[in-house]
């Protein structure tokens, strides 16, 4: 076990104290002298076109100092270059029930409400697709134009030979899955602060973002403004859980009205209005096929996957293609084959949510694998064991795995939770079930396709021996400024007081790709080993020379540099820093993380999504009691294990490990949203229930150390990878308790009494579980 | 989220409230502990142009005994009436109930007499109420009426209430020996409101016969009900867990439950049946410990 004194302890989150406290800002807690607010018309139809809208009277009114409409701001922007589909304001079509038609930007907030109400619009309302199945169907009225059949996108992978793999198994077993749409429901709604400065010909946008780089690259095309003629600042953020990693509308439509009054703007959505930004988790068809040899060795998987994508391409091809490549590539199968479709419907856009893809299928694939255990009779813990892959090695779709926790997981989860003595022996209506994940840390192809590093920071001491450590990263809540601050602690060995972290600043921070699939820690940490490395180099060469000594016999640790050839020398870092000072006047580093061409992936089309440098893995014992009168199920207990490389700060993971449960909890037993022709009938949170600590069955975390080769200190991903585990891991619990497989999402109390009075028919016995 | 402008009252008395609620009409809303209608008012389903705040008003917020009769205002909080030392032992069933609307906040600001005049498909009290026999006392300028509970609740969101009248107290039995009550609820996940909400008072005679048995059901229909096949099928009976099972099955009988996005109605009126049997049951259990 390496010697760290600062990596490995549960060091409180730096920018806990602000937000406990409410000292903090958030983007709504922002104003300026002079802002206006503004608010947006959205469309009352799924899908018409715009035949005339007229502004003259809101315009008119007192106090409203900008109206826009889509002709005002044609450009087009998108988080994929693919994908380029959407404008600030609808142009000429809407395409879902909440589209943006105008803005408007006033003195006060009643004001551009009445505002909106005085704005007229002339639709012509065009046929609707809601069915993910009937929209592929469609053969004129495409929702895009360029999209024949309302298909955005498919893909068509064939690893090794799946229909000789299923052609040699013992055992075939298919089954179609279905899951619900879901989304983030982040405690802090999508805020905007624009201010366009017409004096200056610059525009400063403060907006709740994962990703402020690409807002900031997206600013630059929507607006035709210079990039270096806008700054994108993030303040605190109340959770994003990828709902922010794209460009939001409110943020292109404060930006536009705010440059058109040239006045400050704000734009705060309503909790509605976030439930149709959306961009969260897609309905998914699944048919997945599973072959296994007797022994539980599988041979072959095959999944076909409609994914209901909503109106705009978002990040909608990588969901799909994340489904296809993690699909079978936490195990040893040789043969994959994946068809998928990403479809488009009249709905919000759908996007990237915490597993970012992987969710769904792994419902899928860890259910049916749970089925195939139990009727091959083998543990369903012992299956997964078997087909264990042999690291380090390269998967039949060519990702690269460096460390692999996961029998570890499955290990100590067995161990911890009493699998032995639970499974199959609990009373009726008590189970146990066990399920695994894992996810990529941080995408090794950028989405811009860019060959920059994917993170950069900065380091300089000042004269006061603080360090300033400026980095793009993004927090939101995950522990990105607390890590980042104890990787280069720990590499220049002073205390983590020293360092003072200017953070998600265009203007004044290196740039970082944002938060999102899981990248920060390794990306940015390993920037931030780089950064802290080069200047202790710096450091150590001054003393060395001060002490006449080489500067490879010292250390720095506890705040002080001493030199390990006996001589018993010991310096402050403060002294240190002097002397730094008086050889090389200033004292700065720079460190940068791109991802090594090995792991890269394959060259065939939609290679680029799936390949990571390192993944993590996750193993899960739920144990559920259902309430065989209601159907009912209640989470007793989730045993967890994850993989994270090396726990840089264990109380942070931990963190990050329970959140994720709690999250694929609420897609598990309750999350949906529930669409109506376009209309979305649960939303605001007195209707969306998403899971809070008040439900929280006890989860116990166990961190699995596997010290990745490339990973920061050896870390890998913490915030992601044991979302997915959680939900099959209560479905099969759901099947040792009671023995009916429910096979969509929310497993719902009705869908589960409806399984047992249907067992219950006579005609409907046979493999009915274990009673 | 905010709500058209209106004009507000605060009057200090009950005459001075029915003089602006005479004077306003039907322009005018009452505002009790304002969790129903301020939400209302935020989402614009309700733009009253003027409100009228009754929490100003001494002498609406009390829980008194008098001659073996309960008497609560309608200001009276679900909190109040939820840590009501002489409701636990005369009534439990109000204050187990009142226990299980929303959360600590809204039990803290929302009023009996707000929930009742809401009338609420899926409010808790009215079952409570119902089971409880109790009736509503509703005064105008013109003097008081009362209505007992059954006839109290007209529809969804609709109450005997008329324009110019407020509910100023309701009133009912205190428990009398060798009685057991019960609320028991399904709750909706996020909102916390009854999905099937059972409130169940029995009494029992001196041979373990159901001499009074009444259940009184919210959530499951359009308006909360006296489930009167259960009690038919109780009464006079000797009460044991498969007379209450048989009985409970004619939860919904007569009545056509509501179906939405949280229960079909088919799942409706399944949990009825098994909330009733759960109340009856414990209610059971209580009226026997009672010796
Ligand atoms: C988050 C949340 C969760 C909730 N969960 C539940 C739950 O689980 N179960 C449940 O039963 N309720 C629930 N409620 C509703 C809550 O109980 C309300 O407090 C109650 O329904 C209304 O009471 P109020 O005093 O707040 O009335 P108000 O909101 O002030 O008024 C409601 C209506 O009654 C009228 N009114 C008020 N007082 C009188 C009067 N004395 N005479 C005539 N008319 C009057 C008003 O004009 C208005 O139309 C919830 C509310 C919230 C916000």
């Amino acid at each position: 076990m390496a010697n760290f004194s600062i990596v490995g302890q549960r060091l409180p989150m730096v920018d806990g104290p602000d937000k406990v406290t409410g000292r903090g800002l958030y983007t709504d807690d922002l104003a300026l002298p002079g802002m206006l607010v503004g608010k947006i018309l959205h469309s009352p139809h799924a899908h018409a076109c715009i035949r005339r809208i007229d502004t003259s009277r809101a315009e008119a009114l007192p106090g409203v100092k900008a109206v826009v409409t889509g002709r005002d701001f044609p450009n087009r922007y998108g988080i994929l270059p693919i994908g380029h589909d959407e404008t600030a304001f609808a142009v000429d079509k809407v395409r879902y029930i909440g589209d943006n038609v105008a803005g408007v930007a006033a003195v006060s907030e009643e004001g551009a409400r009445q505002a909106l109400e005085l704005i007229e619009v002339d639709y012509e309302r065009l046929p609707a697709y809601f069915d993910p199945e009937e929209t592929m169907k469609a053969e004129s009225n495409w929702i895009h134009d360029e999209k024949p059949h309302n298909i955005e996108k498919e893909y068509h992978h064939q690893f090794g030979n799946v229909e000789q793999g299923l052609a040699e198994a013992d055992l075939v077993v298919s089954e179609r899955f279905a899951c619900s749409e879901v989304t983030h429901a982040a405690l802090e709604p999508h805020s905007t602060l624009a201010h366009y400065d017409p004096a200056t010909d610059r525009l400063t946008v403060w907006s709740s973002t994962q990703v402020p780089y690409y807002l900031h690259l997206t600013l630059a095309n929507v607006l035709g403004m210079p990039k270096e003629k806008i700054r994108v600042i993030k303040p605190l953020i109340g959770g994003g859980f990828g709902g922010k990693s794209e460009v939001i509308p409110v943020e292109v439509e404060a930006a536009v009205l705010s440059r058109q009054a040239a006045l400050p703007v704000k734009i705060t959505y309503t909790r509605e209005e976030v439930f149709y930004a959306h961009r969260g988790r897609p309905i998914q068809i699944i048919e997945l096929t599973i072959g296994a040899k007797r022994d539980g060795r599988l041979t072959g998987v095959k999944a076909r996957i409609v994914q209901d994508g909503g109106a705009y391409c978002g990040y909608g091809p990588v969901t799909l293609l994340y489904s296809g490549a993690l699909l079978g590539a936490m195990y040893d199968i040789q043969n994959v084959q994946f068809d998928g479709y990403r479809v488009l419907t009249n709905k919000p856009a759908c996007g990237a949510m915490r597993g970012h893809g992987t969710v769904n299928t792994r419902f899928a694939f860890e259910s049916l694998l749970d089925r195939v255990a139990c009727e091959l009779g083998i543990d369903p813990a012992e299956i997964r064991l078997r087909n264990q892959l042999q690291p380090p090695c390269i998967t039949v779709n060519q990702l690269r795995v460096t460390s692999y926790g996961y029998p570890e997981c499955i290990r100590q989860v067995v161990e911890k939770s009493g699998w032995g003595e639970k499974r199959g022996k609990l009373p009726y209506g008590k189970g146990v079930g066990i399920a695994g994940s894992h996810y990529v840390s941080g995408a090794a192809n950028s989405i811009i396709r860019s060959e920059m590093p994917h993170s950069t920071v900065n380091l300089r001491v000042e004269d006061d021996a603080t360090v300033t450590l400026l980095t793009g990263a993004s927090e939101i809540g995950q522990g990105s400024d607390t890590i980042q601050l104890q990787l280069v602690a720990e590499e220049l060995g002073v205390r983590p007081d020293r360092i003072k972290l200017v953070a998600a600043d265009t203007e004044r921070t290196p740039i970082d790709l944002g938060s999102y699939s899981s990248r920060v820690t390794f990306m940015a940490g390993n920037a931030c080993l780089a950064a802290a490395r080069n200047l202790r180099k710096q450091l150590f060469e001054a003393v060395a020379r001060v002490w006449g000594v080489s500067a490879d016999q010292l250390e720095a640790r506890d705040d002080r540099v001493c030199a390990q050839n006996g001589s018993g020398k010991v310096m402050s870092f403060e002294q240190a820093v002097a002397a730094a000072r008086q050889q090389f006047g200033t004292l700065e580093a720079t460190g940068s993380y791109a991802p090594p061409a090995e792991a890269r992936g394959g060259k065939f089309k939609g290679a680029g999504v799936g390949p990571s440098p390192a993944y993590s893995y996750s193993a899960q014992v739920a144990e559920v009691s259902v309430d065989t009168e209601t159907g009912q199920v209640s989470v007793e207990r989730i045993t967890v294990a994850h993989d994270c490389g090396r726990a840089i700060n264990p109380m942070t993971v931990e963190g990050q490990v329970e959140g994720s449960v709690w999250m694929g909890l609420g897609q598990a037993v309750q999350e949906e949203m529930i669409w109506n022709q376009g209309r979305l009938m649960n939303p605001s949170l007195l209707e969306y229930k998403s899971a809070s600590t008040l439900e929280s069955p006890e989860i116990v975390p166990i961190l699995v150390e596997s010290v990745d080769p490339e990973g920061p200190l050896g870390a890998k991903e913490a915030g992601e990878g044991s979302l997915a585990a959680a939900i099959p891991a209560v479905a099969n619990a759901i099947y040792d308790a009671v023995g009916v497989r429910i096979t969509s999402t929310p497993i719902s109390a009705e869908k589960i009494l409806k399984a047992l009075r249907e067992r219950q028919k006579p005609q409907a016995r046979g493999n009915g579980g274990r009673r | 989220m905010i709500p058209a402008s209106f004009e507000y009252f605060a009057p200090r008395s009950l005459e001075e409230a029915l003089q602006l609620l005479a004077h306003h009409g039907t322009e005018a809303k009452l505002l009790a502990g304002g969790h129903s209608l301020l939400p209302m008012m935020k989402l614009r389903l309700a733009t009253p142009r003027t409100l009228i705040d009754l929490g100003r008003i001494r002498g609406l917020s009390y829980i008194r005994e008098d001659g073996g009769r309960i008497s609560i205002g309608a200001m009276t909080t679900h909190a109040e009436v939820e840590s009501s030392e002489l409701l636990r032992r005369r009534a439990p069933l109000l204050p187990e109930t009142a226990a299980e609307i929303g959360d600590v906040q809204v039990r803290n600001r929302g009023t009996l007499g707000g929930s009742l005049a809401h009338a609420d498909p899926a409010a808790d009290y009215p079952a409570a109420l119902l089971a409880l026999d109790a009736e509503c006392v509703l005064t105008s300028q013109k003097g008081t009426r009362t209505v007992v509970a059954k006839d109290f609740f007209v529809d969804m969101l609709t109450t005997a209430l008329q324009a110019g009248e407020i509910l100023t107290e309701v009133r009912f039995a205190a428990d009398s020996p060798r009685t057991g009550s019960a609320y028991r609820k399904l709750h909706h996940p996020a909102s916390g409101f009854a999905i099937v909400g059972v409130a169940a008072r029995l009494t029992l005679d001196a041979t373990g016969k159901g001499s009074a048995v009444s259940v009184g059901i919210t959530g499951v229909a359009p308006k909360p009900y006296r489930a009167t096949g259960v009690e038919r099928g109780l009464l006079g009976q000797t009460l044991d867990a498969k007379r209450i099972a048989e009985a409970s099955a004619q939860a919904t009988r007569g009545v056509e439950p509501l179906s939405d996005l949280q229960a079909s109605a088919r799942y409706r009126a399944a949990m009825a049946a098994v909330f009733t049997r759960r109340a009856l049951a414990a209610a059971l259990g209580r009226a026997q410990k009672q010796g």
